[in-house]
């Protein structure tokens, strides 16, 4: 065996152990890459190659624990998927070429498409990096304001209506809380590791929690009641438990008058919402939302509704804006804004800037191409995240020329692949930049390899939130495999070969230590620790907030103005299945606690999971498959307006039958992703492209099909 | 001498499977290869449903079959309560595996039997073993039987009304007990 053989680490898993068994272990903490939450670990490696990892007690976010994709997202470094070289695509078919060369031919062709169409041509997408501010300090430097996040198909509505009820984008303090409501949100599943150890600490301090959710979720199997509410009108639910505590006088009423504005407006509003209402529309019984009502209402101020994520509330219907606006709200009542149990403003911590040291391009003052920025137009949109499933409508009327994709694969996370994949090619440059060829790096002209998460060391990042701010750094944990480069260094590469290296001429040492200088905190000490404390513990209690009043906006005067009510109304869903139609169901979806994205199905150690347990399969309620002739574990077509499939179902009593729901994470269509290829469906594949009016995120689940017997 | 044993709670485990790939890297198993399994279990019909996953590995029993079938005595109970595959005696005869009423037996691809160890080399090393420790909901508690002192020989105390083992009518006297749901 050679040493060259080891340290490349392709060695069979246990073969290598045994070569090994002797040497050394190394314990270097970093941060995971297995999904955005960034939890901090240590990572134990054995004659060069990685070997496990634990998790970091310190951590806020994951407390001492890692998920199945921490331990199995690991393996991924030593995939013969990855790319060992920069790639570029000539008639059909990729070629290595030196960095260099990539370089200059980008710069080339970029200055050209600029030259010609103006700076605003050119974007950045990706899914959030710790060095996300050098991707946009990037594209302000080159005079474009087309710097995207995934967060039109994930998380904007939410965002949005937190920030115009309470300011900003809150926190759950579980741990201490009395009573636990989760609506649309399953942090077992779409695992997030301090809020599931947080919940069972409030569960055995006697804790009640119920879960809203059309599917029996595995936070569900945590909870003391599951209520399956029909999808897409969690909103009804929110409003009727608002009449309730209002009717019968169940809210915090100190809070109410020292905190809040619009109240006299809600109680003149939410009187057409009575529970017996709400029951024909969500199908939780009218006495069921009073009791729970009557529950979570005793247990205040310590008892919250969580400020929710993707489902039900983030990007998923119609009406996610105002079921959060009303979510927001209820929490409100309850007089748990910025106290102890209950929906808390989380120390975060602010890095520093690099100016003056090392000065800002001045940012472009117009507003994006996908609307955001444009008064009128989407009004309540994020300017900061943009409205990325936008980007190949851009490109199709020529719009956007040229982009770079990074961390990130629009052609499989993005509604509607045919139409995505039809803007992506329109570009007339596209680069991606992955460790391997995704779908959407197998369309790209030229493809740079980015360093596995533990070949590099990175930006400081400040995901670790918590009762008291954290920072943390991912590290270079073994030496890279092959010719990849960090995320930071390819952006401050890109930047030097278009001609706006100016606004890079730092190192990574020294960009971080700007950053962390006003927290306090030395380089040197988080490189040994992986993580550390910073600023003020937080404190219950709050002064004025962010919002244009001051205080919590119940009625909100901003919203009126635009044209959109000031309290939450009810709106139905764009679209609904045909009661009439035994085929006709909504398609919803979600995770599964082994997978994130599109990104870990090709790992063999988390796909052999999906095998075994034969997860990748359509989940339909029982009755709903067997009148349509469905049994357990045979093939279904699912067609909706835009796409059809063919998938195995498995039948529960755990799903409401309005719908059914697939699993998220699978349906890899590129050949170069050789353990995910062709294995199972996306709920993609069946979206159309949809703009919600308010926020332009994607409504990713108001999408009626079609299942049949295949 | 320390007796080993386990404590399993049905009622926290939400089937993220985070315990089988931590054991996997803890134990250099290929993907295929796993120590643990969870079996999950529907109840109820529509809206009034629940579902538990009932997580099963080598139960380390007091009385094993597999070490009583076992030709070469590959298969051997420590004195500190651990049941081991001695990989350089095992024929692959699979006499275990099928004694085993727990089926928690894996044939390794070089021909020898395994299945968990209680990550033993680590415990003696004062960790503990790698499915516990990574449990985001705590659903296995791991020690020292023998020690009164002991997390799980206090757990034990106070809820052995709330016990069961898996297969009690097998005889096989497992050292793994399971918290009821």
């Amino acid at each position: 065996m050679t040493a060259g053989a080891l340290s490349l680490g392709l060695l069979d898993f246990q073969s290598w152990a045994k070569a090994s068994a002797e040497a050394p272990v190394i314990r270097i903490p970093t941060i995971c890459n297995g999904c955005g939450n960034r939890c901090a670990l240590f990572a134990f490696v054995k004659n060069g190659r990685i070997w496990r990892v634990e998790g970091n007690p310190e951590a806020n976010g994951n407390q001492g624990v890692l998920c199945p994709k921490g331990h199995g997202y690991l393996h991924d470094v030593y995939n013969p998927n990855r790319i060992r070289s920069p790639l570029k695509r000539v008639e059909g078919r990729f070629q290595p070429i030196s960095w260099e060369q990539a370089y200059k031919e980008i710069a080339q062709k970029i200055n050209l498409i600029l030259l010609e169409n103006g700076p605003e041509s050119i974007f950045w997408v990706n899914y959030p990096q710790p060095n996300q501010a050098y991707a946009l300090r990037f594209m302000h430097s080159l005079g474009s304001p087309h710097y995207f996040t995934h967060g039109s198909t994930c998380f904007t509505a939410r965002n949005a209506a937190w920030n115009f009820t309470v300011g900003k984008l809150p926190s759950n303090d579980l741990a201490n809380s009395r009573f636990i409501m989760i609506v649309g949100r399953n942090p077992a599943g779409g695992i997030d590791l301090g809020q599931v150890k947080d919940i069972v600490k409030a569960k055995e301090k006697g804790a009640k929690v119920v879960v809203v959710d059309p599917r029996h979720n595995e936070t569900a199997i945590l909870a003391d009641e599951w209520l399956p509410v029909k999808p897409g009108t969690d909103l009804a639910l929110l409003l009727a438990m608002i009449n309730v505590m209002v009717s019968e006088k169940l809210y915090h009423k100190e809070f109410v008058k020292d905190h809040t504005v619009g109240f006299q407006q809600l109680e003149d509003e939410i009187i057409n919402y009575p529970p017996e209402w709400a029951e024909k529309i969500c199908n939780i019984p009218a006495k069921t939302i009073i009791r729970i009502t009557r529950e979570i209402a005793r247990e205040k101020p310590h008892a919250l509704i969580h400020r929710g994520y993707h489902g039900a509330i983030g990007a998923q219907y119609l009406n996610s804006f105002q079921t959060a606006r009303a979510l927001a709200i209820a929490n409100a009542l309850l007089g748990n804004i910025n106290r102890k149990g209950g929906i808390y403003f989380a120390e975060a911590a602010e890095l520093g800037e690099l100016q003056p040291t090392h000065p800002a391009p001045v940012g472009p003052s117009g507003p994006k191409a996908d609307g955001t920025g444009i008064p009128g137009r989407y009004p309540l949109g994020s300017y900061g995240d943009g409205i990325s499933h936008a980007i190949p409508e851009l490109a199709l009327r020529g719009v956007l020329k040229c982009g770079f994709v990074y961390h990130h694969n629009p052609l499989r996370t993005n509604p509607n692949p045919k139409r995505v994949i039809a803007g992506y090619k329109k570009l007339e440059l596209l680069v991606v930049i992955d460790p391997v060829l995704s779908e959407t790096a197998s369309i790209a002209h030229y493809v740079l390899p980015a360093s596995f998460y533990l070949e590099a060391d990175e930006a400081v990042d400040t995901k670790h939130y918590g009762k008291r701010a954290q920072v943390s750094i991912q590290r270079k944990v073994i030496e890279p495999l092959f010719d990849s480069r960090s995320g930071f260094q390819i952006i401050v590469d890109l930047a030097k070969c278009l001609g706006v290296g100016k606004y890079f001429n730092f190192t990574l040492d020294e960009a971080n230590e700007l950053r962390l200088k006003p927290l306090g905190a030395a380089l040197k000490d988080l490189k040994a620790k992986g993580i550390l404390p910073v600023g003020a513990p937080w404190k219950e209690g709050f002064g004025k907030l962010g919002t244009p009043s001051g205080k919590v906006e119940i009625a909100s005067s901003t919203l009126e103005n635009l044209g959109y009510p000031a309290i939450p109304r009810w709106e139905a869903p764009l679209v609904s299945p045909d009661d009439k139609d035994p085929h006709s169901f909504r398609l919803i979806h979600g995770k599964q606690a082994i997978h994130t994205h599109a990104m870990t199905a090709n790992q063999p150690y988390l796909m052999a999971i999906s095998r075994r347990y034969d997860m990748i399969r359509l989940l339909i309620n029982r009755a709903r498959a067997e009148k349509i002739g469905l049994k357990d574990g045979d093939v279904a077509e699912i067609k909706s307006l835009v796409g059809e499939g063919k998938i195995r179902v498995k039948l529960t009593e755990g799903l409401h039958p309005s719908c059914v729901w697939l699993p998220s994470g699978y349906g890899i269509f590129s050949k170069y992703l050789t353990t995910a290829y062709d294995q199972g469906l996306s709920y993609n594949d069946f979206l159309p492209t949809l703009f919600d009016p308010t926020v332009g995120h994607a409504m990713s689940s108001e999408v009626i099909v079609q299942v049949t017997k295949a | 001498m320390a007796k080993y044993g386990m404590v399993i709670d049905e009622t926290k485990c939400v089937g993220c499977y985070a315990c089988r790939v931590a054991c996997q890297n803890q134990n250099h198993l290929r993907e295929n290869e796993a120590y643990n399994y969870l079996e999950e279990r529907e109840f109820g019909t529509f809206p009034n449903f629940n579902r538990e996953f009932l997580p099963v590995q080598c139960q380390h029993c007091d009385n094993p079959p597999c070490v009583s079938v076992c030709p070469t005595g590959a298969s051997h109970k420590r004195k500190d309560g651990i049941v081991l595959v001695n990989e350089k005696d095992c024929i692959g005869c699979k006499y275990c595996i099928a004694a085993c009423p727990y089926n928690v037996r894996i044939i390794k691809k070089e021909g020898y039997i395994e299945k968990c160890r209680f990550c033993i080399e680590f415990v003696e090393e004062g960790g503990k073993p790698a499915c516990m420790t990574t449990c985001m909901t705590g659903v296995r508690m791991f020690g020292d039987l023998d020690d009164p002192q002991s997390d799980i020989a206090q757990f034990i105390a106070r809820n052995g009304h709330r016990l069961r083992v898996l297969k009690r009518e097998m005889n096989t006297k497992p050292r793994i007990f399971y918290r009821k749901a």
